[in-house]
């Protein structure tokens, strides 16, 4: 069970609908690690139940129900039918160590990829550190997913905005912490932290970002016009 | 502050039996299991079994629910209707919350709930949660669907994809889930009322927090204490990251 989980604030909007698109998808693939947040999101939903119960209704015609009625035997959308992903063979080659597994990640992950891990074009940013983003159609919050190698660093950096992580393998240290498969951390503008891959194993995660990146180390600084946020 | 609270365990007080409403029991006909688990209100938690639905104890048997069970198993138009008679004008009502929606975009939204209900009724699952629990889930999907529509985003996602998968959740934690619904729903009446408007404003307007705070002229920090003491005096469950104990 992961140890770190989002804030009650987080897991209210979630259940309430409210929360951006890309962020929701992000603690959908936490609960997936979660049962304490899911019980949580499970609760939160029956206070969002017991409000729509307790509504003024508003009258609604005959005539909308006879249009409904009339429209029930319409074929329903095929995606109505649960997502059946293709969950073989979905492993990641990675550049020259052994291959990482797949198995364990969230459906709705495994859906925006479309495919393999090793299809996704990555991009190098340093020596340890690659990133590929994932198109959710969320216009204000970049979605990605981060390759750290085992022992690797990701350079000290601020965030202008906020940053969502979810570790979905491996896992790594921040000198605040020590997050394994299914934590889930969320950063605001104040912090500054330099994760650290722990050094058995190589680190992804999924990141949610709503501004780019600031690197504070004088040694990556002059990467970060080169960080624009992707949104989208 | 103190690191990690979860709530008492309320004893409950088992299912409303008067909520059964004798006109959707009529169309039970083969096997009575609606009846059956009324009676059997104490905490067995049995599975189903070969031969006979010994359903978990304390399994709603609300009108609505039933009238689910009767759209999934035989498209029955007259349970359907009445169904749509009960919750088309709170679908309505949900849509228009806080302007929400203009009202022809409410009467799309009721009419996609609606025909969403008939559709995926075989995917309700009555051990689960109740009927209400059910169609505000889907309302709330759809709306949020629509919201994004008229945004014109482009994703590949559906509200409903956000949805977790809880179908192995043993019938012992599906009981758990639907008394703390109960109990929720039952304390939901003792709240002061600026905790009621900041909950509505979150779940039935759909305004983020950010939202609800330029809207009611409050710092945000005040509108998320405010929805977050009115969560915890429902008593929801929340262990609080254990780093921070």
């Amino acid at each position: 069970m992961p140890k770190y989980r989002p804030d009650l604030d987080i897991l209210i909007e979630y259940a309430a609908g409210t929360l951006p698109l890309a962020q929701a998808a992000c603690v959908t693939a936490h609960l997936n690690y979660c049962e304490d947040s899911a019980k949580t999101v499970q609760q939160l939903q029956a206070v969002g139940t017991a409000l729509f119960e307790s509504l003024d209704p508003e009258p609604v015609g005959d005539a909308l129900l006879n249009r409904v009625l009339g429209r029930l035997d319409e074929e329903p959308p095929l995606s109505y039918d649960s997502y059946q992903g293709d969950a073989q063979n979905l492993e990641l080659k990675s550049d020259n160590e052994g291959v990482i597994e797949m198995d364990a990640t969230p459906s709705l992950l495994r859906r925006l990829m479309d495919g393999n891990f090793s299809d996704l074009p990555w991009k190098r940013i340093t020596d340890s550190l690659r990133t590929t983003r994932i198109k959710t159609g969320d216009p204000n919050y970049e979605f990605s997913l981060l390759h750290i190698k085992a022992g690797g660093e990701i350079p000290h950096h601020d965030h202008h905005g906020s940053e969502m992580t979810l570790v979905l393998q491996g896992g790594f240290t921040d000198g605040e912490g020590e997050y394994h498969a299914g934590d889930f951390i969320y950063k605001t503008s104040e912090d500054v932290h330099a994760p650290r891959a722990f050094d058995d194993e190589d680190c992804i995660c999924l990141a949610v970002l709503d501004a780019p990146l600031k690197f504070t180390g004088w040694k990556y600084r002059w990467m970060n016009p080169f960080l624009r946020l992707q949104a989208g | 502050m103190s690191g990690t609270w979860i709530c008492s365990q309320l004893p409950c007080s088992g299912v409303p039996t008067d909520d059964l409403n004798p006109r959707c029991k009529a169309y039970f006909t083969s096997q009575d299991w609606g009846q059956q688990n009324v009676e059997n209100t104490q905490s067995e938690t049995k599975s189903r079994g070969t031969d006979a639905w010994t359903a978990p104890s304390g399994r709603r048997t609300d009108e609505w629910s039933e009238c689910l069970v009767l759209i999934a198993e035989k498209h029955d138009r007259a349970a359907y209707t009445r169904l749509f008679r009960h919750f088309a004008p709170l679908i309505k009502a949900f849509a228009l919350s806080g302007s929400a929606l203009s009202a022809t975009h409410a009467d799309e939204l009721v009419q996609e709930v609606m025909l969403k209900i008939w559709q995926k009724a075989g995917a309700f699952n009555p051990e689960k949660a109740a009927a209400s629990t059910w169609v505000y889930t889907i309302a709330r999907n759809c709306r949020t669907d629509m919201f994004r529509r008229l945004q014109k985003f482009d994703t590949p996602l559906a509200a409903e994809d956000f949805s977790q998968d809880q179908d192995d959740e043993e019938p012992f934690s599906q009981l758990q889930s639907r008394r703390s619904a109960e109990r929720i729903k039952s304390m939901m009446g003792n709240l002061p009322s600026d905790q009621t408007q900041i909950l509505a404003k979150v779940y039935m307007e759909g305004k983020s927090h950010a939202e609800a705070a330029a809207e009611l002229d409050l710092p945000l920090g005040t509108v998320k204490s405010r929805v977050r003491l009115a969560v915890q005096k429902l008593q929801v469950q929340f262990e609080r990251t254990r780093a921070t104990d």
